[in-house]
């Protein structure tokens, strides 16, 4: 075959890269939640597509305001957290003691109520968002169009990314994140206040979920099931980049945003393929992820 | 005491006998309407499931049929094969229907129509357009299709683009039946009417995908002169959204199938619809011309209370109307006289004559066909000009 103008080659990195932006914003929140309190939450696309669809309602309720995207985005995606919240206090704290099956049919319950929750407000029908005002447009890129969109939301992903490391790295917060992540009994007796660091890190990673799907809302349809479609994609991530670690995630998300836009080009009847192909390949030669560390015994 | 009870046993089966035929007169004939209503699908479904239930209302208000009254059982039928079957399956078994019509997608109609062979019953299927479904080995008795399918429907893409001085043709179209299909009869017809055509690319993306962007530039990147699109409803809406800021449609001539022009379409897309595409639509309020047209589409806007008569409501409408008019010719419900009856039978539709061939039990249907235009009548783009083509010379 002939290989295609490299200006289409960029074209296609860069939406491959838009992709990744968005598995990195939902499968961090995913992998922080999981580290920190040890729960696998399925219903993390579902907050992803609460986030989506509060973001349409929001937008259509501000019509006259001027940034009304921008204030949709940010209070769909705080609703989003303030709905984790709630999940956490009065629902999964109590399941901390319990086995982890019933923490997962838990979660797992909650994918099923919150999808029928979308179906009796929204109805089944798609929508989408309109792109803010200055963003409509396109760039040329190598004689290309790359629209002004995609290009905030991949600057915008490095910075989120760059904010959380030095969040956790260098600040009080952060470390008592990582320590509850190391030993949460430990860290209780020491007189920290785990149960509110647990709430604190739940709304964080709730909050991710739902700027994710307000964030996505201007590039992708908005309908039932996308929750169910961007939880196996974000369990792909992690899976790839290692549960639990926060540059796994990053890393994984590149790697599949690439792996999916690339394995489009060049076979398109295969692309999906290439990104299960990728993370069998993972499981079988580092079960941990690429960047993640081997469970140890507790 | 045995001889009394056998007696007694006798007696009753004599009553019951008896009250059938009786009962029989009043009991409403049972349509059974799987109907994909949410999600990308649902934009085109349920204007379907209006259609039947107007045309179902208006044979109930003229006294039924045979003398008995007409009931339709609409259900949601989601997106997926698998579910069309569970709930066919159901209809029958459940609530006991009489006849199906229904199904959305291609794959759909494949489902229902195995549901119909097994368990006996006729299926009219008015939308799923997949030729496999009446061409042997898949063809049996008790499916007919309302539908156009996907030969008409990719050859008259074909013999449109072959009028264009256009060589090097992309297509994109979804990765399932309809869309296999469809693009198979394009790309075949094209390079037999014109063999010097060269197929540059060909994007599947899978059915009900969200994000086309990275099928976009792919696309862009075999340099088509024109691209022959397949995605339909909700999925042809979003293709257009995300592919226009890449200046898709500035590069590329379109011609889409799978009603990009329809009204439907066209109001949920406004200003993203693309104009000057070449595409087409099952029906437009705004043609033809016709008194039949005009009234049926004055009737549906009263039954919807939308503001303009929905394209896709004709699909619902006409396939219950092929059902209602065989029972009345077969003057009666048993399922082998309907088929008969059927076969080879003419109606006038409002969007005119149409036939239900003998041979394939496949309904002469075409398609409109026009170019995307903003007028000053409507908040939206129409096709304009438009027309009907018919599907009589484009099918084997």
């Amino acid at each position: 075959m002939t290989l295609p103008d490299p200006s289409f080659l960029v074209i296609q990195c860069l939406n491959g890269l838009t992709y990744a932006m968005f598995l990195f914003l939902i499968a961090s929140g995913l992998s922080l939640i999981f580290g920190v309190l040890g729960i696998l939450n399925f219903a993390h696309g579902s907050l992803y597509m609460l986030g989506a669809y509060f973001t349409h309602q929001l937008v259509s309720l501000f019509v006259d305001t001027p940034g009304q995207f921008w204030w949709a985005v940010i209070f769909g995606s705080l609703a989003v957290a303030a709905i984790g919240v709630i999940i956490e206090r009065f629902f999964l704290r109590p399941l901390y003691v319990r086995e982890e099956l019933n923490q997962l049919l838990f979660t797992y319950a909650l994918v099923l109520i919150f999808s029928d929750f979308a179906r009796i407000i929204w109805g089944t029908d798609q929508f989408s968002v309109s792109r803010p005002a200055i963003l409509k447009g396109a760039v040329d890129i190598l004689g290309q169009y790359f629209p002004k969109y995609n290009i905030v939301i991949i600057l915008l992903g490095p910075c989120i990314a760059f904010l959380f490391w030095f969040i956790l790295l260098h600040t009080r917060w952060g470390r008592m994140i990582r320590a509850a992540a190391l030993d949460r009994e430990m860290l209780g007796s020491l007189g920290v206040n785990v149960s509110r660091l647990f709430t604190v890190v739940f709304f964080v990673g709730a909050w991710m979920a739902g700027l994710g799907g307000a964030l996505v809302s201007p590039v992708s349809a908005i309908v039932p099931g996308m929750d169910v479609e961007v939880i196996v994609n974000a369990f792909i991530v992690v899976v790839i980049g290692g549960l639990g670690s926060f540059w796994g995630t990053f890393l994984g998300a590149l790697i599949v945003g690439q792996v999916y836009a690339l394995g489009i080009l060049v076979f398109p009847r295969l692309s999906l393929v290439f990104i299960y192909v990728l993370m069998a390949l993972v499981l079988i030669i580092r079960p941990w992820g690429l960047l993640g560390r081997p469970l140890q015994k507790r | 005491m045995r001889r009394l009870l056998i007696f007694s046993v006798l007696i009753c089966l004599a009553v019951v006998a008896f009250s059938l035929p009786a009962d029989a007169a009043k009991k409403p004939i049972v349509i059974g309407f799987p109907m994909w209503l949410s999600g990308g699908g649902g934009l085109f479904g349920q204007p379907s499931a209006k259609g039947a239930e107007m045309f179902v209302q208006e044979v109930n208000e003229r006294g039924g049929v045979l003398g008995r009254p007409v009931k339709l059982l609409v259900r949601d039928c989601k997106g997926t094969p698998e579910e069309a079957t569970r709930v066919s399956k159901e209809l029958i078994l459940k609530d006991n229907v009489d006849f199906l019509v229904g199904g959305l997608s291609a794959s759909q109609g494949l489902a229902i129509s195995e549901v119909a062979k097994t368990e006996k019953v006729l299926y009219i299927a008015p939308i799923s357009k997949s030729t496999r479904m009446c061409e042997p080995p898949r063809l049996h008795p008790y499916v007919f299709r309302a539908a156009a399918n996907t030969n008409t429907e990719g050859r008259s893409a074909a013999v449109f683009m072959a009028k264009h001085p256009w060589k090097r043709i992309a297509t994109i179209g979804p990765d399932y039946e309809y869309g296999q299909m469809c693009t198979q009869a394009f790309v075949d017809w094209i390079k037999k009417l014109k063999p010097e055509v060269e197929i540059v690319h060909q994007g599947w993306p899978k059915l009900g995908e969200t994000d086309y962007t990275p099928y976009i530039a792919p696309c862009l990147a075999a340099k088509p002169d024109a691209c022959f699109i397949s995605l339909w409803g909700g999925h042809f809406v979003t293709f257009a959204k995300q592919a226009k800021p890449y200046g898709f449609f500035e590069k590329v001539k379109v011609v889409a199938a799978g009603e990009g022009g329809s009204p439907e379409t066209a109001m949920a897309l406004k200003d993203d619809l693309p104009l000057g595409i070449t595409t087409n639509a099952y029906d437009v309020f705004y043609y033809p011309d016709t008194p039949e047209h005009k009234d049926y589409c004055e009737r549906l806007k009263k039954f919807t209370g939308e503001k303009y008569a929905p394209s896709w409501a004709i699909t619902g409408y006409v396939a219950t109307q092929w059902l209602i008019e065989g029972i009345e010719k077969a003057g009666s419900t048993d399922t082998m006289k309907v088929i008969k009856a059927l076969e080879g039978l003419t109606i006038q539709t409002p969007i005119g004559k149409q036939t239900m061939r003998a041979k394939d039990h496949q309904a002469t249907r075409g398609q409109v066909w026009g170019t995307t235009a903003k007028v000053p009548e409507y908040p939206f783009p129409i096709m304009r000009p438009v027309e009907y083509i018919p599907a009589e010379d484009l099918m084997d």
